[in-house]
């Protein structure tokens, strides 16, 4: 679904991401760890070009992304998105937060659009909050409302670039709960997160990166049971130091 | 005052018109607006260029700005008053050439605080916008600006009130805006400065005022609708948690 061959990027001198090679099959979880500054979240950025890559090739359903006949807003509105900070619009209220993309890149009639949020909010669990501003809302359910914007597309992937980071400790429940439905549900699925419960109940697979590189994958009981990368044995040693 | 007033009310609020060109007061409002509805969507460009990656279009821009910026706008209204019928051949009205002359000088004045406006928005509000596949002006349009703008209505409204007593250097071209007016009246009763200036100032003050009252209304309702509390005519927001959905709006 999601396949990095060769992928490197690069900030001035910095080596930003290192020769990864690496891929989400469709259906598949994967959680991306490590330490902050390892590239996960340079990594995640790069697959719907929020991030250009300096050298490699990442296809999404087996199509180039850098592919010059590529629609990249056809294209990116296909990818769901959910950022650490929500990024919900606030001058927009939550129906319009989720109806401005479908009604506006792929041309759907207002009614119907607004028709889908609405089940959306359901499956979010914030149907009455239709009519309210971002706001006025918590974190958890700004986040909420981002998750439902970016599954507004009917994205075949949807990637979360932190998702709870930002959030309140007694939020992050709600949101990782409207992940782990999703999840369930067998959608593809890329998240970068430092919820180690989440992965190891929710992923496929998890991918340990430091410095620009894919160190260690493997599966969830695995990675944290027996990791085999010395980096990885001590990025786990310190979580549980906490 | 009231005597000057009184006999003078006419000169004052529309000129010689309908005898003569139209004056006064009135030209003083046109000529302001008339400026400010062409430069708004100029500082729009102007403020995009100047942000702009591509330096074709910040290069102008730019130059435009701390050209504009480094002059008074006295030497603007010169320019205009003697290089335009230079260029064009063509003789060209005191009311254009202030006209342009406050759109060239609006412009650069209002693009910056837009600019500002723009730039003070969180980075992940492009980038959401962008990752939901909106174009570049869709962003713009659907996300930037609506919020940019809005944020900056302060600053835009000082700027109209400086166009509309800006307006008032027509005066040395010959507009017979309201200031052009008052000294008519003064050259011809000479011995009533005061008062003269007075009704001046106070017409300036009252056409500043009403307008800074307008936006400031504009401000509170925009602020009031994006609380929730006036969508569409819709309950306000207490009411949303309970309220059943509306599906069409």
């Amino acid at each position: 679904m999601i396949k990095f061959s060769n992928v490197n990027k690069w900030y001035g001198e910095y080596h930003a991401l290192v020769d990864i090679h690496a891929e989400v099959k469709k259906g598949e979880v994967v959680v991306v760890c490590g330490p902050s500054g390892s590239g996960k979240s340079t990594l995640i950025r790069t697959v719907n070009r929020l991030e250009e890559i300096g050298r490699g090739k990442i296809t999404f359903e087996g199509q180039d992304i850098h592919d010059k006949h590529l629609n990249l807003n056809m294209f990116r509105s296909r990818v769901g998105f959910v950022f650490q900070q929500f990024n919900l619009f606030p001058h927009l209220s939550v129906l319009d937060n989720i109806t401005l993309s479908p009604i506006r890149v792929r041309g759907l009639k207002r009614a119907e659009a607004e028709h889908k949020a609405i089940t959306l909010l359901t499956r979010v669990g914030l149907e009455g909050k239709a009519n309210a501003y971002p706001p006025q809302l918590s974190g958890g359910q700004q986040q909420r409302v981002a998750i439902a914007r970016a599954l507004a597309m009917d994205p075949p992937a949807m990637l979360f670039d932190e998702p709870t980071s930002a959030l309140d400790p007694e939020m992050v429940g709600e949101v990782l709960s409207v992940m782990k439905n999703l999840a369930h549900e067998g959608m593809t699925m890329m998240c970068v997160t430092h919820e180690m419960g989440f992965a190891r109940e929710v992923a496929d697979r998890v991918w340990f990166m430091d410095a620009g590189q894919i160190l260690e994958t493997g599966t969830p009981d695995d990675f944290f049971s027996k990791p085999q990368h010395p980096r990885a044995q001590r990025f786990l040693s310190d979580l549980h130091a906490h | 005052m009231y005597a000057i007033l009184r006999d003078n009310w006419t000169l004052l609020l529309i000129g010689q018109y309908p005898y003569g060109p139209l004056g006064g007061l009135a030209l003083t409002v046109l000529l302001s607006l008339s400026a400010l509805v062409i430069a708004f969507p100029l500082s729009i460009l102007v403020a995009l260029a100047r942000i702009s990656p591509l330096r074709a279009l910040s290069a102008p821009a730019t130059a435009w700005v701390y050209t504009v910026r480094g002059i008074p706008l006295l030497m603007v209204v010169f320019w205009v008053y003697f290089l335009v019928p230079a260029l064009t051949g063509y003789p060209v009205t005191g009311f254009m050439t202030m006209l342009c002359a406050l759109v060239i000088y609006d412009a650069a004045y209002l693009g910056e605080v837009i600019r500002a406006g723009i730039e003070a928005l969180p980075k992940g509000q492009t980038e959401a916008a962008r990752a939901l596949g909106l174009s570049y002006l869709g962003t713009i349009r659907a996300v930037i600006l609506p919020q940019a703008l809005y944020n900056v209505v302060p600053s835009m409204v000082t700027q109209l009130v400086s166009t509309i007593k800006e307006t008032s250097l027509g005066y040395i071209i010959n507009v017979q805006e309201i200031s052009f007016a008052a000294d008519q009246i003064n050259n011809r009763l000479l011995t009533k400065p005061f008062p003269i200036y007075l009704i001046l100032a106070l017409s300036y003050f009252a056409l500043c005022y009403a307008l800074t009252q307008f936006a400031h209304y504009l401000e509170r309702r925009v602020t009031r609708k994006r609380r929730g509390v006036l969508t569409k005519g819709k309950p306000g927001i207490g009411a949303l948690a309970s309220a059943p959905m509306p599906v069409d709006n």
